[in-house]
């Protein structure tokens, strides 16, 4: 049995990268399990897809937690452990991981030995996360690393899934997902599938005995205001916000009221990003008169965060 | 309108009242809305809403709100503030609470409740002179649930239940005039994108008694198909093509307070977000736009 996660965000398209690569699996005479988990948050929190493939009935159920192949198509989730990427990762397991980096880089920033294949960001795109049709290009890559999804069924999975796009949508989708397919020619079959798990092996978990206090009324009531400032929504961001102060003409009254998520405080008369809030969503920089607001991508943010920080205080 | 506190851009709030970190999409242009609206509304307010985008505001154990929050059917949050504004009214003349401890009763739902499902509940508010304030961020559609289309769904979108190349085939529904055909206390249309004509009507809204009404248009990068920082410019064109306009009903009468000097072509407007991009492609459905472009320029005729 083959099992896949993805990782990406909401956004991104991996619900739709595991449908695709499901159905390919299902055009190539498997039986396919799909399902993407992700909660009540939106664009830009992490989310998942699971896709199994056997050509046997699938009995195992629910989240993979022993993946042969994980998919990584936004690489700032790593450090996210909600994003759960490193979950189960054996030696047996391959990553991919869209990215700017070499898989050598990545092998020692996370003390591992096993096989990490890059899937490399288009230069020309200025942020990585917002790579146009990623979706497709992570499912062209694996059905070549897996090596039993040809190119036919995952061109026909494509148009089935997206069927009600456009062909305009259909055919850039197609493109990238076959350049990745030749891209990964190198690496073709590396996936390697293993024994479906036997319900003999299976571990009873320890469970928690709650104890449960006397009481007359139970609600889930919330006590007391403001608790939500406790969620890191920051971390969804992929493009962060920086001011250069030195333009900064301190009309806050602008980005503070813009701000659709309240991340801009206004300090005296100069406005300040709340960054473990600003989910990333660029409107202060469209509005900013003197453009003294840039957008730029997380992975390179901190030290421009800091140069930022460094100017408020001068 | 001389006897507002908001005069110029710098008269808005800069420390704002709605907790950060909720869930809400990047550049939602609802929760920019209800931000803006939650400033002017201050504290003292209890929140009651009906099931859509805004729900998770306060999923808990979080909530984004200084106060109370209750939660509804997607139908009956009218109904709710009907039970809400009873309790403190008891309590108030009990004497259990006392004046500075009254709060105001504040609907918040999408469109989907407050032009469909709740619309006999609201309907009946009005008719029991309740005093409450019902906000509606109308998004075009049942964002919540992956944007099928609503009764405030405009002619011609695509959204997923309605895909085909000719996208929605109703029109979207007038509320503001149904609202006000109940001769409510005050009604009135906003958009986040000029928050100082929002900032003056919620102003207005908050000084008057019994049922008074806000929609707020709200671009909704997820349901509309744009790039969230495109939220503000987005609101802006809906405004200065007319397709929004920014009006409201008080006394008797309807004022336009923002009438675009020039309007844009609705083009504009469409050609901005995906749901309209079967309009332009593969070829340009010259009738289709016409169409819409004839219902807006037939709107403004009929404005004095
Ligand atoms: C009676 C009922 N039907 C359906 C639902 C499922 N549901 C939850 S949110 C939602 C969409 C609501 O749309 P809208 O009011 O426009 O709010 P939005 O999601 O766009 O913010 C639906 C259909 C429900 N909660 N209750
Ligand atoms: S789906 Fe639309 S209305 Fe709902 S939270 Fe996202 S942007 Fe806001
Ligand atoms: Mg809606």
């Amino acid at each position: 049995m083959y099992r896949i996660r993805f990782h990406g965000r909401g956004g991104q398209g991996m619900k739709t990268a595991g449908r695709i690569l499901g159905t390919a699996f299902f055009n190539e005479g498997y039986e396919v399990q799909d399902a993407p988990r992700y909660g009540a948050e939106r664009r830009g929190a992490p989310i998942f897809s699971y896709v199994r493939a056997d050509k046997k009935p699938i009995d195992e159920r629910g989240i993979i937690t022993n993946p042969d192949l994980i998919i990584v198509a936004d690489d700032s989730l790593v450090n996210i452990p909600a994003a759960g990427v490193m979950q189960g990762l054996n030696e047996h397991a391959v990553l991919l991981i869209n990215s700017r980096e070499t898989a050598e880089t990545w092998q020692n920033r996370l003390g591992t030995k096993i096989n990490i294949i890059v899937l490399p960001v288009n230069s020309s795109v200025p942020n990585p996360a917002e790579m146009p049709f990623i979706g497709a290009a992570c499912v062209g890559a694996a059905a070549r690393l897996l090596g039993v999804v040809g190119q036919s069924a995952l061109v026909d999975a494509i148009h089935e899934e997206l069927q009600d796009q456009g062909p305009d949508i259909i055919k850039a989708n197609c493109d990238r997902a076959l350049e990745a397919f030749e891209y990964m020619a190198l690496y073709e079959n590396c996936v390697q599938q293993r024994q479906a798990a036997s319900a003999l092996d299976y571990q009873q978990p320890e469970w928690i005995r709650p104890v449960f206090e006397k009481a007359r009324i139970a609600a889930p009531t919330i006590h007391a205001g403001l608790t939500s400032v406790q969620v890191k929504t920051g971390l969804w961001r992929t493009l962060c916000p920086i001011i250069e102060y030195d333009r900064c003409n301190r009309c806050w009254w602008i980005c503070s009221s813009a701000c659709p998520h309240n991340a801009i405080n206004v300090d005296g008369s100069t406005p300040v990003i709340d960054y473990d809030h600003c989910v990333g969503c660029m409107v202060c920089v469209a509005q900013c008169p003197p453009h003294a607001i840039s957008a730029i991508p997380e992975a390179e943010a901190d030290s421009e965060i800091k140069k930022s920080m460094q100017q408020l205080a001068h | 309108m001389n006897d507002t506190h908001f005069k110029r851009m710098k008269d808005l709030p800069s420390t704002h009242l709605l907790g950060t970190g909720t869930p809400m999409c990047a550049g939602c242009g609802g929760l920019q809305a209800i931000n803006d609206i939650y400033d002017i509304l201050g504290e003292k307010t209890v929140f009651i809403n009906a099931a859509g985008c805004m729900t998770l505001l306060s999923v808990y154990p979080f909530t984004p709100f200084r106060g109370s929050w209750l939660y509804t059917a997607m139908a009956s949050a009218p109904a709710g503030a009907q039970g809400v504004r009873d309790a403190l009214d008891i309590l108030l003349e009990k004497k259990k609470i006392g004046q500075e401890e009254n709060l105001t009763a504040v609907v918040l739902t999408g469109d989907g409740s407050a032009y469909g499902m709740g619309l006999s509940a609201t309907s009946a508010a009005i008719d029991r002179n309740l005093d409450f304030i019902y906000i509606c961020y109308d998004n075009e559609g049942y964002g919540n649930t992956g944007q099928q289309y609503s009764s405030a769904t405009p002619h011609g979108a695509r959204t997923s239940t309605s895909s085909g190349s000719m996208g929605y085939p109703g029109f979207k529904k007038d509320l503001f005039s149904i609202w006000a055909a109940h001769k409510p206390t005050y009604v009135a249309t906003v958009i986040g994108a000029e928050p100082l004509d929002l900032a003056r009507k919620i102003e207005k809204a908050a000084q008057l008694k019994g049922p008074r009404f806000i929609i707020t248009l709200s671009p909704c990068p997820t349901g509309w198909g744009f790039d969230p920082q495109e939220t503000m410019q987005i609101g802006k064109l809906a405004v200065k093509s007319g397709v929004w306009p920014l009006k409201e009903y008080i006394d008797g009468k309807i004022i336009h307070t923002k009438v675009p000097k020039i309007r844009m072509s609705v083009e504009d407007y469409l050609a901005t977000q995906f749901r309209f991009a079967h309009l332009f492609k593969p070829e340009r459905n010259t009738r289709l736009i016409d169409e819409i472009q004839g219902r807006v320029d037939e709107y403004w005729d009929h404005v004095s």
